[in-house]
């Protein structure tokens, strides 16, 4: 377990606080809200329900991560947010296609929600027109994916942080500062089996140590890519929630976990992990657990 | 005998990065170069040019070396943080797939990035020692040419550090990396090297590669000395956009004819390509090839 020497960064989401040493904040877990076809808000809002509920009586974090895959689902999107979430509370928005990024961002701006985003994600894609239009609505939140095609190590995600891997003009975490994000976590790129994806668990204790910021990834990335666990179905579902175990236990401060469905594996799961890495923190490092921390519902 | 067109290494083509993010949101098993090396290559090719190199585009010069070497880490620079050694090949497999596609009538121009370059762009926590870490990415380059020399029809020693500070042991760094090297090598150093011509035509290559456009002076400095080197002139310059038109450069490389004799073998651009803009970047190869052929007759 660990305890770093950089100074921790402690970013406050709209509420919900995230990095310092380990121990003294739960996990923060994202649950992705996937749509298939049209959005099922119904459905949506069912297991948002679930997932609150279950942070709340374990005391870990939960944040919706919401996926957007079409143009037309945007304004219905937000418009659920912004109506059916807790209010104030921090959400996701989890956007691959470089026409959507630009297209959400001022429909959040419009409904006052830009303090409330995190934005997922800011990374070597980024286009000129993204920079552009996250200048003038810019989220208080960004997740950055410190992803480095020509060096999977954790010393290359650190590069890809600090120059851009000289694939973009200048370091991620610099591009942010410029773009107004005030608070940056940082995601260390999980990639397929075979592509030194352990290293993106191994780069979270470097991230915290160099930066002091907030580090965590998408671990179940991993799983969900795995052919060898076909052989073994049964086992797949244990072991997609168990990898986010690996993210706690190296002092990481998220785990993008997957489906929301999952939430309910998921978050008991990590909430013992964090009373396990509490337990020795406090007694080791002196670090103590905030008021709502899962070892204070133990007790 | 003709004098041949070169590149000195690097070419302008970058990669896409929507696609290379595009192969991380799909989790893909590998993030290919290949259309970018291709991309390079062909722009070489049609512009006519006798003899490429695979454009250098995965990385600057110097981590393109760096992060392939024991010893080394690639942060924000390169971190030399233990012993400097080979840990297997570096531009084998790029020159092979240049190979693979390169019009039987042009040749392959392999680049290492020299050792005294390497060294002096590092930052050294592990050897208190710079000439202990040139030799060892000498040694280490030596490994990488072994491997190439198959593969390409000439090697290239990239040492543009030279024309700042030629250290007392260059003759002997150079020759750690071409010693039983069967291609022909070259050791181009780009700067203005006309103080220090009198130490280049002892060095253990067969051809001298200057940055003859930028710094003309070189022409009265190489006048003073007898050489038996072959020569690559560089006839554009590398540092500036405007498109030398080709009488210039018909003009430019007939006084190098003036000066050289049938040792001028090569014309090239002063340097590597990499920073001007792609269109003006195969402009001046353009030009370079219609100059050559004037030149040629």
């Amino acid at each position: 377990m660990f305890s770093f020497t950089k100074k921790q960064v402690i970013v406050d989401i709209s509420g919900v606080e995230i990095g310092g040493q380990p121990g003294r904040f739960p996990t923060v877990l994202f649950g992705g809200v996937f749509f298939k076809g049209k959005p099922d808000f119904t459905t949506a809002e069912q297991h948002l329900k679930n997932m609150f509920g279950l942070g709340e009586k374990t005391g870990v974090f939960c944040v919706p991560d919401f996926f957007i895959r079409k143009e037309e689902y945007v304004e219905p999107i937000v418009d659920f947010i912004k109506h059916k979430l807790p209010k104030k509370y921090p959400f996701s928005i989890d956007i691959v296609d470089p026409t959507i990024k630009l297209q959400v961002l001022p429909v959040l701006a419009e409904h006052n929600l830009l303090t409330r985003t995190i934005y997922n994600s800011i990374h070597i894609g980024i286009t000129d027109e993204e920079r552009s239009v996250l200048k003038q609505y810019t989220p208080h939140t960004a997740i950055v994916v410190a992803f480095n095609p020509k060096d999977k190590s954790p010393d290359g995600k650190i590069e890809v942080l600090e120059n851009g891997a000289h694939l973009t003009d200048i370091g991620l975490l610099k591009l942010s500062s410029q773009l107004g994000i005030k608070n940056v976590i940082v995601d260390t790129a999980a990639l397929a089996p075979g592509e030194n994806s352990g290293a993106a668990i191994a780069a979270i204790p470097v991230v915290k140590e160099e930066y002091g910021l907030p580090a965590g990834c998408a671990i179940h990335n991993v799983v969900e890519k795995s052919s060898w666990l076909k052989d073994f179905a049964s086992a797949r579902k244990t072991v997609d929630v168990s990898s986010n175990v690996n993210i706690t236990l190296f002092g990481g401060d998220f785990a993008i976990f997957g489906p929301i469905e999952n939430a309910e594996f998921v978050i008991p799961t990590i909430a013992w992990q964090d009373i396990l890495v509490s337990e020795y923190t406090e007694n080791y490092f002196g670090v103590e657990p905030i008021d709502f921390h899962p070892r204070r519902k133990f007790f | 005998m003709k004098i041949e067109t070169c590149v000195i290494g690097s070419y302008p083509v970058f990669p896409d990065t929507s696609v290379l993010m595009d192969g991380y949101f799909r989790q893909a098993d590998t993030f290919s170069w290949e259309p970018w090396i291709t991309t390079a290559v062909s722009d070489m090719v049609s512009a006519g040019i006798d003899i490429v190199s695979d454009g250098q585009t995965r990385d600057p010069f110097i981590q393109l070396f760096t992060r392939k070497l024991n010893g080394c880490r690639v942060r924000d620079r390169t971190e030399i943080i233990g012993k400097i050694a080979y840990d297997g090949p570096i531009t084998v497999d790029d020159q092979l797939f240049v190979k693979s596609f390169l019009p039987k009538t042009a040749k392959l121009k392999g680049v290492l990035t020299g050792p005294f370059t390497l060294m002096r762009s590092c930052v050294d926590s592990y050897y208190s020692d710079e000439k202990q870490i040139a030799f060892d990415f000498a040694q280490a380059l030596h490994k990488e040419a072994e491997k190439v020399q198959g593969v390409v029809d000439m090697i290239s020693i990239d040492e543009p550090f030279f024309s700042n500070e030629l250290p007392d042991y260059a003759i002997e760094l150079i020759g750690t990396i071409t010693k039983n090297i069967s291609c022909p090598t070259v050791l181009h150093a780009c700067g203005d090297v006309s103080r220090i011509v009198s130490d280049f035509i002892d060095m253990p290559v067969d051809v001298l590669s200057h940055e003859f456009k930028a710094s003309p002076q070189l022409f009265d400095a190489f006048k003073e000395f007898s050489s038996s080197k072959q020569m690559c002139l560089g006839a554009v310059r590398s540092d500036d956009a405007r498109v030398e038109p080709v009488k210039e450069i018909v003009n430019h490389v007939q006084r190098g004819v003036d000066v050289f004799g049938d040792k001028l073998i090569q014309i090239s651009p002063d340097c590597g390509q990499r920073l001007l803009p792609r269109k003006v970047a195969f402009d001046k190869l353009t030009n370079l090839v219609q100059a050559g052929d004037i030149v040629n007759g």
